[in-house]
């Protein structure tokens, strides 16, 4: 197989870990091809201090991510969940999960069907 | 509502899952597409309340974090109402502290799933869940059953009489309600013994039940007395239903006494327009009706009208 050597700057890929099952091929390129969305979703939510639409967009990729094969995806996303939940002050929710919100987002960009 | 053809052989029963993410009905659509299910999906919990009220699914998926409405306060109303709360309900959800466990089974859910779920451990639970529904629909049904005859028994009847008269009656619609009796069964027992008894009553209900429409139920009464439950009929309908059975049971040849004749006597009664909401008062006419065609020589039908000064009486004075 003949693979077109990425860019330097690209992150490295995170597989799925049902890339192999072709009963989820398809829902795994749309959950993938809508990462973007949601990505720029939780980045609005958290650069404009809108807690419960953080924690709600952070509640939702828990629970999905996991099942499209992206488990640290999607504990990750139980992360920024978590800490919103714990936190009583929602300006000091946000800065204490700013560091789990990049971190969420980080590996929302490397999430990749596997496929190029 | 014949007994034999009720949602037991339901081969693909239905799933109803509430769940305000997408991508859960996603994935399951894609990880049941194997199972003998048919999915329904829905994110909002109040169109779930009013598709598990309409559809009656054989299983509910719930979640229990959704906006709008707590998926505990989903599982209560599903649990309060008496059309759904029979239904069993696996809750899946992300929540998993020991607490929300506990309320959830407290509230009445048959099992808990885990978010992000392990699809084969789902699959698995969700064949189990349902496994056991089935098994109690029979069991319900069972209870309603005559052993002997295969038709409703009477304690069916008596709930599904005062169900149908209190629909009529609101729907201002007529109803009628016919009892059978089979004559000289006695006589029939003494002279060619129990088994053939028997047999004469399950041919009466083999009749019964192929002349009479599926709308209609058809129960054994007691002993060799029937009655027949018809919603939406007419007493002269009824009458007409009934004289009907009475040739075809007259014309029956009974294999264990083919020199013997069967016949059976008819009382009906019922409302042409608007119904009572009085259960009692159509039995107790019935009954009386009966009496009359006993009296007046067996093998006949003898029908009234319910006198509309029932509609003001009290309901249920048995």
């Amino acid at each position: 197989m003949t693979h077109s050597t990425p860019p330097p700057s690209t992150p490295t890929p995170l597989l799925s870990e049902f890339a192999n099952d072709p009963e989820m091929a398809e829902l795994i390129e749309s959950f993938t091809s809508e990462l973007p969305e949601r990505v720029q979703a939780i980045l609005a939510a958290a650069g404009e201090g809108r807690v419960s639409d953080l924690k709600r967009l952070s509640h939702q990729l828990k629970g999905a991510a996991g099942g499209y094969g992206f488990p640290t995806l999607g504990e990750a996303a139980g992360r920024v969940e978590d800490g919103l939940r714990a936190a009583s002050d929602p300006t000091a929710a946000l800065n204490a999960i700013a560091a789990d919100v990049r971190a969420l987002v980080e590996l929302c960009t490397r999430a990749s069907t596997g496929k190029h | 509502m014949d007994p034999t053809t009720t949602q037991l052989e339901d081969a693909r029963p239905t799933v109803l899952v509430i769940d305000d993410s997408a991508d859960v009905h996603r994935l399951l659509k894609a990880r049941l597409k194997q199972e003998e299910v048919e999915l329904v999906s829905v994110t909002d919990p109040r169109e779930g309340l009013s598709i598990a009220a309409s559809q009656t699914p054989a299983l509910v998926l719930l979640d229990l974090d959704m906006p709008g409405m707590d998926g505990f306060e989903v599982l209560r109303q599903l649990k309060d109402t008496p059309g759904t709360h029979h239904i069993p309900v696996i809750v899946v959800s992300g929540m998993t502290s020991m607490q929300d466990k506990v309320t959830a089974f407290e509230l009445g859910a048959v099992d808990f799933v885990c978010k992000p779920f392990e699809f084969t451990e789902l699959r698995v639970r969700l064949r189990s869940a349902l496994r056991v529904h089935r098994l109690l629909q029979m069991l319900s049904t069972r209870a309603q059953l005559d052993g002997l005859t295969g038709l409703w028994n009477r304690a069916y009847f008596d709930q599904r009489l005062s169900e149908e008269v209190s629909r009529c009656a609101r729907a201002g619609r007529p109803m009628a309600v016919a009892i059978a009796d089979c004559d000289h069964f006695k006589s029939i027992n003494d002279t060619f013994g129990h088994p053939a008894g028997d047999a004469v009553l399950q041919g009466l209900a083999k009749i019964l039940r192929r002349e009479c429409r599926n709308s209609d139920a058809v129960c054994r009464y007691g002993g060799e007395e029937f009655v027949i439950l018809m919603p939406d009929t007419k007493p002269s309908d009824a009458a007409a239903v009934c004289e009907r059975i009475r040739e075809a049971i007259e014309a029956a040849v009974w294999p264990r006494h083919p020199e013997r004749k069967v016949t059976a006597s008819f009382g009906v009664a019922g409302t042409s327009q608007a119904t009572p909401n009085n259960p009692a008062a159509f039995v107790d006419a019935a009954d009386k009706n009966l009496y009359v065609s006993k009296k007046s020589g067996r093998n006949r039908v003898t029908m009234t009208e319910l006198s509309p000064s029932l509609a003001g009486a009290p309901a249920a004075a048995a």
